[in-house]
């Protein structure tokens, strides 16, 4: 019972900090990218303040998508890798 | 003696190797690079070395016995036993059961069958009964061979009375069947794909975060110095060049 307490919450730790890593990944790269797209379109820079907020209004349009939610997938994952392995150990 | 004069120790040997790498082998030198290489080597052979001990392997085996054995477990060799629930990691001694088995080129193979639980490795076996009673089914002799696949992880190593833990045992056609190790292809990959992930994540972490404060930095210089800038150049050493090809194609820098 111990083992499986630790497993729990040394387990729930590791994948926090991945969910984190991965979450400032992941706004990083999609800021990264609407900066690029901006300045290809505007080849002169443009107006810095409406750069701020095309960005801002991209990273807004970020925190409604998809792609942050499937960084759930991360607990996800190994909860499931841990049911089939369960299963295929002991009773295949 | 207890484990923090052990731990004291290995701190003092690690200190003490830096200090005399840092005085014998000076930067640039070519000692210096052999023990990178040597470093590196190492590095490779331990984790090579434990995945080969921690991922499943297939063994084509003909099972001609098993047995049951008090096992002393109080010394060192405790790593290569299994600690099956909360109790185990307690005892000094317990009964560990086994499977003896005979390879198709005659050499023979002992497996020990011991529950993992929930802690490493990650195979949460729980059934060592029923494999023991598998095995047992599935016993035959040379003459009439029932060869089986034995999945297994660990190493055999007859001077420290290491064996392999079995982890499920399957009847196959014969002894030259082919297995395609299909959860060592996967977790391989995934670890590679992890691997990867982290380069690129910290690579991102080293554009965006790190180089935009050292270029500010270097700009500094720049106006105060040439030299200086060479130097900070320098500083910056082979994450800061790699940081600045990446800046040659990026765009203008946020404000």
């Amino acid at each position: 019972m111990i083992a499986l307490i630790r497993l729990a919450v040394f387990g729930f730790i590791g994948l926090s900090v991945l969910y984190l890593l991965l979450s400032v990944y992941s706004r990083s790269v999609r800021r990264e990218t609407l900066e690029k797209t901006w300045d290809a379109d505007h080849a002169e820079g443009g107006d810095p303040a409406a750069r701020d907020a095309y960005i801002e209004a991209g990273m807004q349009e970020y925190q409604k998508g998809l792609r942050r939610k499937l960084i759930w997938l991360v607990y996800v994952i190994p909860m499931i890798v841990i049911a089939v392995t369960v299963y295929l150990v002991n009773y295949q | 003696m207890s484990g923090y004069v052990y731990w004291g120790i290995v701190l003092l040997v690690i200190v003490a190797a830096v200090v005399a790498v840092r005085i014998w082998l000076p930067e640039g030198s070519a000692g210096r690079r052999r023990l990178k290489w040597a470093i590196w080597a190492l590095v490779i052979l331990v984790v090579g070395g434990f995945l080969h001990y921690t991922l499943p392997q297939h063994d084509i085996v003909r099972v001609v016995n098993t047995y049951q054995e008090r096992q002393d477990l109080d010394d060192w060799t405790r790593i290569f036993w299994a600690s099956p629930d909360d109790q185990s990691t307690g005892l000094i001694n317990r009964d560990v059961q086994f499977l003896q088995t005979v390879k198709a080129n005659g050499k023979p193979m002992v497996y020990r069958n011991e529950d993992t639980g929930w802690s490493w490795p990650p195979y949460f076996k729980f059934d060592t009964a029923n494999l023991q009673t598998e095995a047992e089914d599935l016993k035959s002799t040379a003459a009439d061979p029932q060869w089986v696949s034995v999945t297994h992880y660990g190493w055999r190593i007859v001077y420290f009375s290491a064996f392999p833990n079995a982890v499920a045992i399957k009847p196959v056609a014969g002894p030259d069947v082919t297995i395609i190790p299909w959860v060592n292809i996967v977790i391989l990959t995934a670890l590679a794909v992890l691997l990867l992930l982290f380069r690129r994540m910290w690579l991102q972490f080293r554009e965006r975060s790190v180089d935009p404060v050292l270029e500010d930095i270097g700009g500094v210089w720049d106006d105060v110095d040439e030299r200086a800038d060479q130097a900070a150049d320098k500083a910056r050493g082979l994450w800061g060049r790699i940081g600045g090809w990446f800046g040659t194609w990026k765009g203008k820098p946020r404000r």
